[in-house]
Order: C-alpha cells, then sequence, then structure tokens
C-alpha cells in the first residue's frame, strides 16, 4: 500500500510501495502541489519506473513553474535506482542519515 | 525450472501487482531466501509483468512466474502465453544524461533491471506462441550486467 499526504511543516511524506497500481493516487496528489517541495521519502520502501515517472513529470511541472521537487531521506536502494535512471542530475537529493 | 519453491499464474492486469508482491514475500520468507534482494526481484517482476500486460493485449492468459532458490539468491521464470515475441534483452538502453527539458516519463523499467540483475535470458517458442524470461538475483558482487 502507499500513503502521501503533507505534514505541518509543509513536507510531504510519502510511505509504503510506489508501484504501478499506486502510481495514479501518487500522481493525483502531487499534481496539486506547487513552489518547491520536499518530499520526505524515509518511508518509501519501493519504487518502480511507474513512481519514476510520477516524480519526473511533477518535477517538470514545479521547474517550468519556479519551483523544484526535494527529494529527501533516500535509501541506498532508492539512490541507486535514481542513480541508474540519471535522476540524482535532476533532483536535489538528501541521503537517508 | 525444478523445484520451484513457488510456482502461480497471475491476471493480465496491473490489479494483480499486489498478488505478485505477496507471492515473492511468501516465496522468500519459505526458502530462507536473503530479503535484501526482495526489492530488486519484485522491480523486475513488475516491469517485466507491467510490459507483458501493456503490450501483449491480445493474449486473455494469465502469466505464470516460478521462484526457485539458488547459491545466494533466487532464479524466476515468467511465462507468457499466446503472445508475439519480444526480445527484453535485446531493447535499447534509455538515454539517461539528457537534461530535464528532453526526459519523458517510461522507457526506464529494462534499462535497470538490466542493472539491477545478474543475469536476464528471454527464449520464444514459436510453435507455442510462448515467450518465456528467466533472470538470477543474489547478494554477489554484480556479476558483469550494465551498471553504467
Amino acid at each position: 500500500m502507499l500513503s502521501i499526504d503533507k505534514s505541518p511543516d509543509g513536507t510531504v511524506v510519502i510511505s509504503g510501495r510506489l508501484d504501478a497500481a499506486q502510481a495514479g493516487a501518487a500522481q493525483a496528489f502531487l499534481d496539486k502541489v506547487e513552489g518547491t517541495v520536499t518530499l520526505d521519502c524515509r518511508a518509501l520502501e519501493y519504487i518502480s519506473s511507474a513512481g519514476l515517472g510520477v516524480l519526473l513529470k511533477t518535477q517538470k511541472r514545479l521547474l517550468a513553474a519556479g519551483g523544484k521537487l526535494r527529494l529527501s531521506g533516500v535509501s541506498r536502494h532508492l539512490q541507486d535506482i535514481f542513480g541508474y535512471s540519471g535522476f540524482d542530475q535532476l533532483f536535489e537529493i538528501e541521503p537517508l542519515r | 525450472m525444478k523445484d520451484a519453491v513457488a510456482d502461480a499464474k497471475f491476471a493480465r492486469s496491473f490489479d494483480s501487482l499486489p498478488a505478485i508482491f505477496g507471492f515473492t514475500a511468501q516465496a522468500f520468507a519459505r526458502a530462507g531466501v536473503d530479503p535484501a534482494i526482495r526489492q530488486d526481484v519484485d522491480f523486475a517482476l513488475e516491469e517485466l509483468f507491467t510490459n507483458m500486460v501493456k503490450y501483449s493485449t491480445g493474449s486473455k492468459a494469465d502469466v505464470r512466474i516460478e521462484l526457485m532458490p539458488i547459491e545466494g539468491g533466487v532464479e524466476v521464470t515468467m511465462t507468457d502465453y499466446d503472445v508475439e515475441p519480444f526480445d527484453v534483452t535485446k531493447a535499447p538502453d534509455a538515454d539517461v544524461k539528457l537534461p530535464i527539458e528532453e526526459r519523458r516519463p517510461g522507457g526506464l523499467g529494462l534499462h535497470l533491471i538490466r542493472r539491477l540483475l545478474d543475469s536476464i535470458e528471454y527464449e520464444y517458442s514459436k510453435e507455442r506462441r510462448q515467450s518465456r524470461i528467466t533472470f538470477r538475483k543474489t547478494n554477489a558482487a554484480p556479476p558483469g550486467l550494465a551498471r553504467a
């Protein structure tokens, strides 16, 4: 399952599995965010290429409007996925500490 | 495949993904496979399965998935019935160095699989109109698939 919600400080917190079956729900949520947004990925267990597409589409939209999507709390596994995808060049990524 | 620890068929729908992930979780637990490699196995299964659903729309047959433990990991075989051939090992890599203005969602699945798995093989039987993909993932050092 996937959960995505905005915390009181404005950070968007995503948890669970961002797969092809959940990508539509994640996209619908992220289509509503504006400005510079931090996506807290500490509890994101899994992402597939469908999920990567959601992040890319959101980043393109926000950058075009002068904002951006930052990714924080990124696990080693997700860092590998982002690196192989070239997303480390497209997003500001803060590794999980 | 001999001695598969798990063997199941899944309806060709994105809605099958939770059942597929449940299948791998149970098989890993039952066979004592290192859970650290399950994300990569699930990733490969999802990308390959969703490709079958999206591109082999003429088939109504379920997709069979077999999982067998090997030294340090698993071997997984996916069989797709009543389909045209599509050799997933020959698909071109995505250009991940493009600037964001030129990047488009999609096209990363097979590119990433080649970097996450130890090996992947494709066979097609013209007589049976059957595609068979076998991949292996272990917790050993990367064996030489494309990593860049």
